[in-house]
């Protein structure tokens, strides 16, 4: 007998039972997308958390008040407020290079018929790639700290999607502060970023840059933010962050970015887990589907069995006709649920990529990422990924096929003949 | 009755040798064949008629390769079938054997064409090479132009006639039917009984025919009469040389 005959006919008895057949194919589809989707978009978001990394460097902490999770903004009652003081304090400290303070508030930035969430950033615009590595100006130059209304703004609010309005240099900008309805400040355009993306806590190119002083009148305030700390090599990170935690107690916030990474990635690993077994769990119940769909087939078609043996078919051709119809299955459920999990991972990917934004704070307020950014991870699909996602349900398929497959080969030829 | 005439001079299609067969129904033993001794020789029309349960059909089963007996021995054209194994058994029915029952037993979603093609395809027969022998064979029943009817659309006479194209696609030497006109009409039964005669008559294909219809029985050349497991007697009706069918 012809593999090819086996298939046709395999395919002409699933294509008798169309319901049933697409209802097992739809199991195994939904097993094998969720699996995939999960690989690829946990890796993705690994492999963006890892690229975040690399922007900012294992070697920077940032410090910030411990009471601004609670307060939010600079109208907290009982914080510590960190000052040029502290500043030089924890400069001071046994391996930091550097310590760098910045302002940081949610403002709405308003040209033309555009209005941007975004952020505000004041900080020592020379320190801006020792900050974010790789950062670079797509146009124009920095604001240096004697001109107090020049301004620098990421790509996305030059740029916005979706509108035809477009920053260009030095052009007027309304700044309103997130919170108070009556100052809206003006700023004149020095320079626009290139693409920059997401670090941990911010959208960069979200962001409007000011110079330190410039924030400093504008907030009123002598107080920043944050700080952000930069050790002399990675190594020292986890000592001079007990340094900063051991002198001032609880009054601030320190985290380091690879202590953010660690806990993203154990997040995602949790969320991978746990969302594996699910898929697994569903290709598990696919197999039963599969299973229970094959007896009842082969029980309905009892009749057929035995005139298959009539007619002379070996127990090998029927087992191997039977087998077909799983694998036919499982071919089809393996390629849809590629598809679908390929598209599946992307949605995936967004709501992890928005997960992964929340809790984090940095320069800004807690919180203060964007979480309607279009920013998302993008998933990771290897080749090996793929086949894994195409065969996976193929061997699942055999395996949930084989024992009905079997009890069919082994009929008796004349009480099947007999059945009713 | 005409004179017996010896059916090993063309050699024997079928032969067993003190066969028994017994069915357990629960716990309850039942003997539906005693010790049947039987030659059927090859180019032989014969007819197995009994009451029910006398154990005709059972008999036919044994002579198909599908049940192995209790005890005794088949033997289709010389072969002793416990000797061979499963796969062995299948081939053997696929290449010499040819069955039609009361029931039509085609696949319901195959078409006619379909149906027929069957047994070519467990054989590895290609495609093209199994549709025209199928095509043929439709034709020769006469239903070219019902190949592509699947057998819900096609009536009892008709679907009958795509089983008879179907045992005999593959050109067996010895074709088995079980009540093969129980449920056609008059008209058809003569039709394809005289079908059957001209197979037999023309290639040299053996037939044996359960049947309880005295019409079908009064045309072959042999009928046998089983009753209670045993073969009660056997009527030389006509015979093989100057036969003439109905």
């Amino acid at each position: 007998m012809r593999t090819s005959d086996i298939f046709k006919l395999a395919f002409k008895a699933l294509r008798d039972r169309k319901l049933r057949s697409l209802l097992t194919i739809l199991g195994i589809m939904i097993g094998s997308a969720i699996i995939l989707a999960l690989i690829a978009s946990s890796s993705g978001l690994s492999a963006g958390v890892e690229a975040q990394v690399g922007k900012i460097g294992a070697n920077t902490l940032t410090v910030s008040s411990a009471g601004q999770f609670f307060g939010g903004g600079s109208s907290g009652t009982q914080k510590y407020q960190l000052s040029q003081q502290d500043v030089n304090t924890i400069k001071s400290f046994q391996g930091v290079s550097d310590a760098i303070p910045y302002y940081s508030q949610r403002v709405t930035i308003a040209y033309g018929s555009n209005s941007i969430e975004g952020e505000l950033i004041g900080v020592d615009t020379s320190a801006l790639s020792t900050m974010y590595k790789g950062l670079s100006l797509d146009s124009g130059g920095l604001p240096d700290s004697y001109d107090p209304s020049a301004a620098a703004v990421g790509y996305s609010i030059a740029f916005p999607t979706g509108s035809s309005d477009q920053l260009a240099l030095n052009q007027m900008i309304s700044i309103t502060l997130g919170g108070s309805t009556s100052s809206s400040l003006t700023f004149l355009v020095k320079g626009i970023f290139s693409e920059y993306g997401r670090v941990l806590f911010s959208n960069i190119d979200e962001t409007i840059f000011i110079s330190l002083q410039s924030a400093q009148i504008l907030l009123k305030t002598q107080y920043f933010s944050g700080l952000y700390v930069m050790t002399n090599t990675a190594g020292d990170v986890t000592t001079v962050q007990q340094e900063i935690e051991s002198y001032y107690g609880t009054q601030v916030r320190v985290m380091n970015a690879g202590s953010m990474v660690s806990s993203v990635e154990s997040i995602t690993e949790q969320m991978t887990v746990f969302l594996g077994s699910i898929g697994s769990v569903s290709l598990f119940v696919a197999a039963v589907g599969i299973t229970n769909t094959m007896f009842v087939s082969v029980m309905e078609r009892t009749r057929e069995i035995g005139i298959l043996k009539a007619l002379g078919y070996k127990p090998k051709q029927i087992m191997g006709m039977f087998l077909s119809e799983a694998i036919l299955s499982g071919i089809v459920g393996g390629v849809g649920g590629t598809i679908l999990g390929y598209a599946l991972s992307f949605i995936l990917g967004g709501s992890l990529s928005m997960f992964g934004g929340f809790g984090m704070s940095g320069p800004g307020q807690p919180g203060s990422s964007t979480s309607g950014s279009s920013t998302t991870f993008t998933p990771v699909f290897t080749p090996e990924l793929i086949a894994f996602s195409l065969l996976f349900p193929i061997g699942i398929a055999v395996l949930a096929g084989l024992y009905p497959a079997w009890r069919a080969s082994r009929m008796n030829a004349v009480v099947a003949l007999k059945y009713e | 009755m005409v004179d017996r005439e010896l059916p090993s001079r063309a050699g024997l299609a079928v032969q067993t040798i003190d066969v028994t067969k017994v069915y357990r129904v629960g716990r309850i033993d039942y003997s539906a064949l005693r010790g049947v001794n039987l030659k059927i020789g090859k180019r032989e029309l014969v007819s197995i008629v009994g009451p029910s349960g006398s154990g005709k059909s059972t008999l036919l089963n044994l002579i198909g390769a599908l049940d192995p007996p209790t005890s005794g021995h088949v033997i289709i054209d010389g072969v002793d079938l416990r000797k061979l194994n499963e796969d062995k058994l299948a081939i053997l029915r696929n290449q010499k054997i040819g069955f039609v029952y009361q029931t039509f037993n085609l696949i319901q979603r195959l078409t006619a064409t379909e149906n027929v093609e069957m047994p070519l395809i467990a054989r590895g027969i290609p495609d093209k090479i199994r549709r025209s022998r199928s095509l043929k064979m439709l034709s020769a029943v006469g239903l070219a132009q019902k190949g592509n009817k699947r057998p819900t659309e096609l009536s009892g006479g008709e679907q009958q006639r795509v089983a008879i194209a179907r045992a005999l696609v593959t050109q067996p030497a010895l074709v088995l039917g079980d009540e093969p006109t129980g449920n056609v009409d008059s008209k058809t039964t003569i039709e394809i009984l005289n079908y059957i005669v001209q197979v037999n008559k023309t290639l040299g294909t053996t037939f044996v025919l359960v049947t309880h219809n005295p019409d079908v029985a009064n045309m072959t050349h042999r009928m046998i009469t089983i009753k209670d497991g045993l073969i009660e007697k056997e009527q030389y009706l006509q015979p093989m040389d100057s036969y003439t069918g109905l």
